[in-house]
């Protein structure tokens, strides 16, 4: 298996964006749109042979690979190094990545009408990104992927977006430049205080550890809660969420997929990888915490999605809500509750981008996406209004559909935990159930608003999806349909993760 | 005599130049204006080359013991030739158009250089202040350079505060000669471990230290930067925000190591002082309009952030200090480089003057913009491995510093803002047609070169990493 290295998978969409680039490749939309859609699916094929040729049985990471330049290793001195590794659940968000930018490229061709060559190459400098964030197995090294995110992210929403999409790119960038900086300050302590537990000078995430008796209590708790901001503001996470709805509802329709189908799944994974299996003791005392916080995340940005007069911002507000689900999964540190919250947030990647594929569909015809302006869409589109409702199901949660698995096994995780406060973590759970019907609420009332209501006299000439479209939303309702059908398929590659995570954890 | 040269053979090859152009400038005439550039070129690449031929194992001394020549001193002067390589060429514009002075301001250029050089060589207190007060009278001079009124005006601010924190450098100084009877480094160290009352010799010491901080345009003393800068040639600009800049870390960081180290006190005044130079540096630089003024601030900022390394005191953290004005060289000089070229080839002063300059000149917005990413101490490029480097040397060394270390962190966001304003005026939708000259071959090569410097730089920062830890701990 030599011709799987990872170091080709994260560089490789670098290399095309360098590629399109160059002053050498036409400067020719449907010569760009090719080589990118040619050159995304052949990487989705090869992100497909590593999970075909990766043993969902080993424990640990594997595919581990080291980015060396003539020999040298990055930093050495520094105890800092390029190396890349896999576990189940990250080569599973790696290859959903991949996918979605896949799909992000075939719905671009409407669209984006300007720049062809800077969107193409920070499409794919995005991806590689994300890649990176999940692969990295060095701190710093994630870190560096982290920040090389935002570039990508301000082009794509401030060049194509709407007449607001500048003020929202900047201060999105600029909040999250704030929240790395927190997210930094505790790499750096944590960094120089393992060293100073272990007398090992290294950045390696599985060799850190801060979880030694020689450092006082809110020493620790500083440094969990300083990377609990830097994540959640990614996520995004109730008293932080603002900037996501601000720039969904201001980017461009393929814009809003790629960031539906990547910005949070790399928060959550930071939130796993670090909150949780760094700070193992710190992570149980906050668990009860981040249950109620994550309750009040559902609830919230829920009702808030119902008050919104945009689709864009109503989807947006709903996926700020289902992240609530994976914290709860998360928070209730058990077998079930943790696989939920892994397959939540796949699942919450892929309905949400189909959401938004949607509304692309509907904002290319319409040319508005306000609530008010829609309905009855269902009459002249049919082929799309239902494949929207397959969407909106799983959105949802209803039975046999992707999202329904994991949000049983969240609250039955959450119903399960045995967390100090019983009595307070039943009743959130009690609620999160409740909380469901609020999620019904807002995603039936977008259907009924878009597709059923009575069709205004301006859209009666519409036409319905192109064959392009179709394939496109077929293809994702299809995976909606068979990981809703077959859950084991996805949970049995990433189970040893689990085990690991609540090893450490003790639990 | 060959032992003396041993260990200021840069020094003597660089005045050799300077005696040179002195005579050319005799015979020069309007024709000729491009015969001192090479002159220059020449003697700062001999120089250069001459490093090679210094001692520095056992290390050298010269002078009576006044002139130190050791690996430390070598690291800052070839940074200070290099520096100086870069605006020589970055000068050739404004050659152009001064063609009768172009002998008469390689001279004092030159003679900057060389006062650079002996002030991080000095090892007594007097060479230091005659150094230091050469170094500071030939940026006056180049800074008149500009002879319009306003430019005057501007300037003439820079030489009135210069001379004051002179002053107030003889004023400490003759106080550690009244407690120590000594102007030797090592003498007065000996001193101050034995003397009692060490307050006024801390005293004496940190007024002497203001002359770096106004140099570096550290916070109580930054307020002649902007107009400064702005009164500037393009050219003068690259060389004031590198070469006193280098010579002024050589010399602080050896001060700070060689007489405060045990001084609590003064590492959190540093400390203080360090982050209030950020979040001020920064917060000034966000409102400014004009590109040089945004320059002059962001050099502010980088001095804070390497003083906020250096004030740490330890071998790491002098090695992250020198790291980073390892890269600050190429990266400050790459966004001189670049402005220098907007100017020259358009007359791109201001930030709105900049929009649309990407449907123009793509490949310039771009260099542009990784020069920038690597000042603002962003992911693929030199600068995110220099900032790692230096707030990791000052989160290694206790509590106490984490406090400084947060604002410091949170403030170089405003900065990053600051940074961020240029690219995006540069990715603006263009609203006017740019005429731009193509003319400007030697400023974009270093543009070019500086870009690509910050990216290899971060590849291969393991090694100059190794360096720097080597340099640090023979200092």
């Amino acid at each position: 298996m030599n011709f799987l290295s990872l170091i080709w998978l994260i560089f490789l969409p670098v290399i095309a964006a360098i590629i399109i680039m160059l002053p050498a490749f036409p400067n020719h939309q449907v010569k760009i749109r090719r080589f990118a859609k040619w050159f995304a699916g052949l990487h989705f094929v090869y992100s497909l042979l590593f999970l075909l040729f990766f043993d969902s049985s080993m424990f640990g990471m594997s595919f581990e690979k080291e980015l060396t330049f003539f020999g040298m290793t990055w930093l050495k001195t520094l105890g800092i190094s390029a190396k890349f590794a896999v576990d189940g659940m990250t080569l599973l968000l790696s290859v959903l990545t991949i996918f979605i930018v896949l799909i992000t490229l075939f719905m671009s061709k409407m669209h984006i009408r300007t720049k062809h060559k800077l969107y193409y190459s920070m499409v794919f400098l995005l991806e590689s990104a994300v890649l990176g964030i999940f692969c990295a197995k060095d701190m710093f090294l994630f870190f560096v992927f982290w920040e090389l995110l935002l570039i990508p992210v301000y082009f794509l929403v401030s060049q194509w977006g709407n007449s607001e999409a500048r003020g929202a790119a900047i201060k999105f960038t600029l909040s999250s430049f704030v929240a790395n900086m927190f997210l930094f300050f505790g790499m750096l302590i944590l960094y120089y205080y393992n060293f100073a537990v272990s007398n090992v000078l290294t950045a390696n995430i599985e060799s850190l550890n801060m979880d030694e008796k020689i450092y006082p209590m809110w020493f620790q708790i500083m440094v969990f809660v300083n990377f609990l901001i830097g994540f959640l503001i990614r996520v995004p996470f109730v008293p932080f969420h603002n900037w996501y709805p601000d720039i969904q509802s201001k980017s461009a329709a393929p814009v809003n997929i790629m960031l539906a189908g990547t910005m949070f799944a790399t928060g959550v994974y930071g939130i796993i990888r670090f909150n949780m299996q760094v700070f193992p003791e710190i992570f149980k005392l906050f668990a009860p915490i981040l249950m109620i916080w994550g309750i009040v995340n559902l609830i919230y940005a829920g009702l808030l999605s119902v008050a919104q007069a945009g689709i864009k911002k109503m989807v947006a507000y709903s996926n700020v809500a289902s992240v609530g689900f994976i914290m709860i999964g998360l928070a209730s540190l058990n077998q079930t509750g943790f696989n939920g919250a892994v397959f939540m947030m796949i699942a919450c990647s892929i309905v949400y981008s189909a959401l938004f594929v949607v509304i692309s569909s509907v904002q290319f015809r319409t040319k508005t996406t306000y609530i008010t302006a829609l309905g009855g869409l269902g009459q002249v589109m049919p082929k799309c209004m239902y494949l929207a409702l397959i969407i909106c199901f799983a959105a949802i949660g209803i039975p046999f559909l992707m999202m329904f698995t994991p949000k049983l096994m969240v609250l039955a995780g959450a119903m399960l935990s045995n967390l100090d406060q019983q009595l307070l973590v039943k009743i959130t759970a009690a609620i999160g159930l409740c909380a469901m019907m609020v999620s019904a609420g807002y995603i039936l009332y977008f259907f009924y608003k878009v597709f059923c209501s009575v069709l205004l006299e301006q859209w009666k000439g519409l036409k319905d999806l192109s064959p392009q479209e179709t394939s496109v939303l077929t293809a994702l309702s299809l995976v909606i349909i068979y990981f809703g059908i077959n859950p084991m398929s996805i949970m049995q590659i990433y189970q040893s993760v689990s085990s690991i995570i609540l090893d450490v954890l003790q639990v | 005599m060959s032992e003396l040269l041993s260990a200021y053979l840069p020094e003597f090859i660089i005045l050799i130049f300077i005696i040179l152009n002195l005579i050319f400038s005799l015979f020069s005439n309007t024709a000729t204006y491009k015969l001192p550039k090479w002159f220059s070129i020449l003697g700062i690449i001999a120089a250069l080359f001459s490093t090679i031929y210094l001692q520095i194992d056992p290390e050298a001394f010269a002078f009576n013991n006044m002139f130190l020549t050791n690996i430390y001193t070598v690291f800052f002067k070839i940074l200070i030739l290099i520096s100086g390589f870069f605006v020589v060429l970055l000068s050739r514009n404004m050659i152009r158009e001064k063609r009768d002075r172009a002998a008469e301001y390689f001279c004092v250029f030159l003679s900057g250089l060389l006062f650079a050089m002996c002030a991080v060589s000095s090892i007594n207190f007097v060479s230091l202040f005659v150094s230091l007060e050469a170094l500071g009278l030939t940026c006056y001079l180049l800074l008149a350079l500009n002879r319009n009124n306003n430019a005057k005006q501007l300037t003439f601010g820079y030489l009135m505060q210069s001379s004051v924190v002179s002053s107030l450098f003889l004023m400490g100084l003759s106080l550690v000669y009244g407690m120590c009877a000594q102007l030797d480094y090592s003498q007065v160290s000996l001193c101050f471990s034995q003397n009692q009352s060490q307050i006024l010799l801390t005293f004496a010491l940190i007024l002497m230290l203001c002359t770096m901080f106004f140099k570096l345009g550290l916070v109580p003393f930054s307020s002649w930067l902007p107009d400064t800068f702005e009164g500037a040639r393009y050219p003068i600009g690259a060389f004031m925000s590198s070469v006193p800049v280098l010579a002024c870390f050589g010399v602080l960081s050896r001060i700070l190591m060689t007489f405060l180290n045990y001084t609590f006190t003064v590492k959190i005044v540093l400390a203080f002082i360090a982050v209030a130079t950020i979040i001020f540096g920064s917060l000034s630089a966000i409102r400014q309009e004009n590109l040089k003024r945004l320059m002059a601030y962001s050099m502010s900022v980088q001095s804070g952030i390497m003083l906020l390394g250096l004030c740490v005191f330890s071998v790491y953290s002098l090695s992250s200090v020198l790291f980073y004005l390892f890269c600050y060289v190429f990266v400050n000089m790459g966004a001189w480089a670049a402005i220098t070229l907007l100017y020259n080839s358009a007359k791109l002063e201001k930030l709105e003057d900049l929009k649309g300059i990407i449907y123009h000149r793509p490949y310039y917005v771009i260099a542009f913009t990784i020069i920038l990413i690597a000042l603002a101490g962003l992911a693929p490029t030199c600068g995110f491995v220099a900032k790692l480097y230096v707030f990791s040397a000052v989160a290694r060394s206790g509590f106490m510093y984490l406090p400084f270390l947060l604002v410091a962190l949170i403030s170089s966001v405003i900065m990053i803002y600051a940074y961020w304003r240029i690219i995006r005026a540069m990715f603006r939708r263009i609203e006017t047609e740019i005429i731009i000259d193509t003319h400007v071959i030697s400023s974009k090569y270093i543009l070019y070169a500086c870009a690509v410097a910050s990216v290899v730089i971060c590849i291969f920062a393991d090694k100059i990493i190794r360096l720097c830890q080597l340099v640090a701990y023979y200092m």
